[in-house]
């Protein structure tokens, strides 16, 4: 892999964590490129290797292994036409398809007279694994489309929660589209060419791009750090916990609504953070603030970094080693009945903030769940309001989409059974 | 069919043409029973991954065709045409896998060309047989008509922007103030309808309508230096010199109009297309922004005006346009109405150009108008080709 191409120099860590995957390259995951970024992306390597099928039980870009880079775009559909707004799934699906497997969406040498049907800046560019997700939100079951019937009740729009300063333009949205690949030319692309699409149909509302994985969701990944410099997600639900995403990532025979069986549900949270004030803060009470350590990773209570947390040590004093207030100790599962979520968040930055200069940069959070109701709003309830963390993070946008489940093959399309086509 | 095939298999599929990996049965009922007898009026056109684009009925009677789509999974494809030589006779877009669809021909006796850009067969020859009852107007006669009516419509307008120009010389010329505004708004209305027209003369546009983007207002000569005068420097003082050199250049423009009107064929086709697209353009990029009107904000007055000239040029064309793609016709006309509904909604009676200020307008506002003109642009950019040779 990128070793042997290079075998002079000395292997830096980016490039043993590609060599890991290197091993594990027998995985749906492929490894050609993958977390060495774009460095190699773009280079020629095995195209086949670097694609994530697209076709299958449940979407990709859920329980996938976490790739690179993040282009989201939520959109507003400004159609009446019921039909119109099929099309446009339709047209999505056959796109993501070939997008997914690096291809043009459509022939760009036709008619000299014809705009491509490709924007064609992905051209040469493998699918650097890219995945296409996509979700719906709780505004499109209303009257506009006859789908008033077929909302989930685990679509319910998520109540106010303590920790945010929502921005509603930066919010909600009728249908959310997640890209994520290892080039972000390659997200990008996959965005542009939706909202080509979508064009007369539907109007983009937000976007946002992450410039890096908080999360890893594979055991073949390491766990990256977030901007505050800590490796928060190490006890995330990973791809081979069958069991794990059965009980806690994907929709089961509950639902109410046939149409998301096998689906998930996708809640966003654009999380500020406020890095000039964390950068002043100093090391013991920013490990205090997560309960980890720092340079590891390892939890205050251990020395490696997947040591299970102990809530229940004290120090000589008598005080609890991981504060009352830690960040671990109020997500962790022990601790919340149980609650997990599958976390594949983005770091982000938008520049800077124009009124006082500071930098407007943190975790664009993404949890998939069964049930976001009963998962990520029991979490964000307690945390929002007991968190160390939150001296230093906003919550700024919010959003809630219902995933259905993975198209079966050519033909199928987002919402082809909820549209009942 | 399977449920999840790898990867491998598709990509072999999209360069190898005719390796079949699925089955697909295909909707043969549709005409059969006709074909059974040589030419008929239907034929099903069945598009997949494998096999293309395939007809059940390659030769077919004169006159009216009907054809039904069905893409099965052939998702580079989303669209079906019929040529004869390069020009586009019927076609149906829109049709990713999943979906069937239907369009109508009416075909001369003649080989024509099935065309399903992004198959793996892409092409495929299409026979049409006997005589048709109806006559078929002459695409000849048809593109004519369309390029002289639209050469009436800019004489029309640039007849109006010289009248127009002159009233606003002759308010330069005097005291008032605000008749001379009130004078420059009434005459900016048909400029704004044919730019494209007047860019076609180099050295025109820029004389009559350059803005200070990067250079100082006072170096202007036309429109703007004149918009600058009234209403940043809010006075008449020497002003007088530019309304006249304004009717000058008018002048210039209204002779090369004249003359190209003169012409069988004044402007091609594809320039009305690129022309009404080109008006949609500068809605996007200097009236939403409000760059175009920067000293007397009234671009909503620029914004409906372009919109209009654009919406006269593509109706030249929707005699042409109809035949072959009655859908995207209709597609578009829906868009242009929705853009006008809209633009209608900041008419103010109160303001010396009819329309709302652009300092008036809400963020919610511009991206509303933004979007309804990509709205239109998106369906209009697939126009040009159609109406091409």
């Amino acid at each position: 892999m990128t070793q042997q191409k290079d075998p002079g120099q000395q292997p830096s860590r980016r490039l043993l964590l590609g060599g890991a995957l290197g091993a594990a390259g027998a995985l749906a995951v492929g490894g050609a490129g993958f977390a060495t970024g774009r460095a190699t992306a773009s280079e020629p390597g095995d195209p086949i290797a670097s694609q994530v099928p697209f076709y299958g039980k449940h979407q990709a870009g859920i329980s996938t292994a976490a790739q690179d880079r993040l282009a989201f775009a939520a959109f507003d559909v400004t159609a009446t036409d019921r039909v119109a707004l099929m099309h446009m799934l339709g047209m999505w699906a056959a796109a993501a398809s070939r997008m997914t497997q690096g291809l043009e969406i459509g022939p760009v040498e036709t008619h000299p007279q014809a705009p491509p049907a490709d924007t064609g800046e992905a051209m040469g560019l493998h699918a650097a694994n890219l995945t296409i997700t996509v979700g719906f939100g709780p505004s499109l079951f209303d009257n506009r489309f006859g789908l008033a019937g077929k909302r989930p009740a685990a679509l319910e729009p998520l109540p106010a929660l303590p920790g945010g300063v929502l921005r509603r333009e930066l919010s909600n949205g009728d249908i959310g589209v997640q890209a994520c690949s290892d080039d972000p030319q390659v997200a990008f692309h996959a965005i542009r060419n939706f909202a080509r699409l979508a064009r007369g149909t539907a109007v983009m509302r937000w976007s946002q791009l992450g410039f890096g994985k908080t999360a890893s969701t594979s055991q073949a990944q390491a766990t990256p750090r977030n901007l505050m410099g800590f490796k928060d997600g190490t006890r995330n639900i990973k791809n081979d916990d069958t069991a794990d995403l059965d009980e806690y990532v994907w929709v089961g025979n509950e639902t109410d609504q046939p149409w998301m069986r096998d689906g998930s549900y996708l809640v966003t949270r654009r999380i500020r953070m406020l890095i000039e004030n964390w950068d002043t803060d100093y090391l013991a009470d920013q490990e205090n603030v997560f309960g980890r350590f720092k340079d590891s990773g390892a939890p205050l209570t251990g020395k490696h970094e997947f040591d299970t947390p102990d809530f229940a040590a004290k120090d000589k004093d008598g005080k609890p080693v991981i504060d009352t207030r830690a960040h671990i100790r109020l997500a962790a599962h022990e601790n919340n009945n149980g609650i997990r979520i599958l976390r594949r968040g983005y770091s982000y930055t938008d520049g800077i903030d124009p009124v006082t200069g500071y930098l407007d940069a943190g975790l664009f959070f993404i949890a998939f769940q069964k049930n976001a109701h009963e998962q990520f709003a029991v979490l964000q309830r307690r945390l929002g309001k007991h968190d160390n963390l939150n001296e230093y993070i906003q919550h700024t946008s919010s959003a809630l989409f219902a995933c259905p489940p993975g198209l079966s093959a050519p033909g199928d399309w987002w919402g082809k059974e909820l549209f009942g086509a | 069919m399977t449920s999840r095939r790898p990867a491998l298999a598709l990509l072999t599929l999209a360069l190898i043409p005719g390796l079949a990996a699925c089955g697909s049965s295909g909707d043969k009922k549709a005409s059969s029973s006709d074909s059974a007898h040589g030419a008929s009026n239907r034929a099903a056109i069945t598009i997949t991954a494998d096999k293309g684009c395939s007809i059940d009925n390659s030769t077919l009677a004169a006159g009216g065709i009907d054809f039904t789509v069905k893409n099965v999974d052939a998702t580079a494809v989303s669209e079906v045409e019929v040529l004869s030589g390069d020009r586009i006779v019927g076609e149906k877009e829109n049709l990713p896998p999943g979906f069937n669809g239907t369009f109508s021909i009416t075909a001369n006796a003649g080989d024509y060309t099935l065309y399903c850009p992004g198959a793996s067969t892409e092409k495929s020859p299409l026979k049409v047989t006997g005589k048709s009852a109806a006559a078929d107007g002459s695409s000849a006669a048809l593109a004519s008509q369309a390029s002289k009516g639209y050469a009436n419509y800019v004489n029309t307008q640039v007849g109006y922007l010289l009248a127009n120009a002159k009233a606003l010389n002759t308010a330069l010329q005097g005291t008032d103030l605000t008749a001379a505004q009130a004078a420059y708004a009434k005459a900016r209305p048909f400029y704004e309808k044919i730019e494209p027209v007047a860019e076609s003369f180099p050295g025109l546009d820029g004389a009559i309508d350059a803005r200070a983007d990067g250079v100082p207002a006072t170096s202007l000569t036309g429109f703007h230096r004149i918009e600058y005068g009234l209403f940043k420097v809010k006075s008449l003082k020497g002003l007088a010199a530019y309304g006249a050199g304004l009717v000058k250049n008018v002048q210039k423009l209204q002779t090369r109009t004249d003359a190209l009107a003169k012409q069988d064929l004044p402007y091609q086709l594809t320039e009305l297309a690129n022309g009404a697209q080109g008006l949609l353009d500068e809605v996007a990029s200097s009236k939403i922004t409000g760059e175009e009107e920067r000293y007397s904000h009234i671009d909503m007055l620029d914004f409906a005006n372009n919109d209009e000239g654009a919406e006269q040029a593509f109706a030249q064309l929707t005699p042409i346009l109809e035949k072959s793609d009655p859908a995207l016709t209709k597609q578009i006309q829906d868009q242009f109405d929705a853009l006008n509904t809209l633009v209608e909604k900041y008419r103010d009676a109160a303001e010396p150009s009819g329309y709302v200020l652009y300092t008036k307008l809400t963020k919610a506002d511009k991206r509303k108008l933004a979007a309804a003109v990509k709205a239109v642009q998106e369906p209009l950019s697939k126009v040009a080709s159609k109406v091409a040779g």
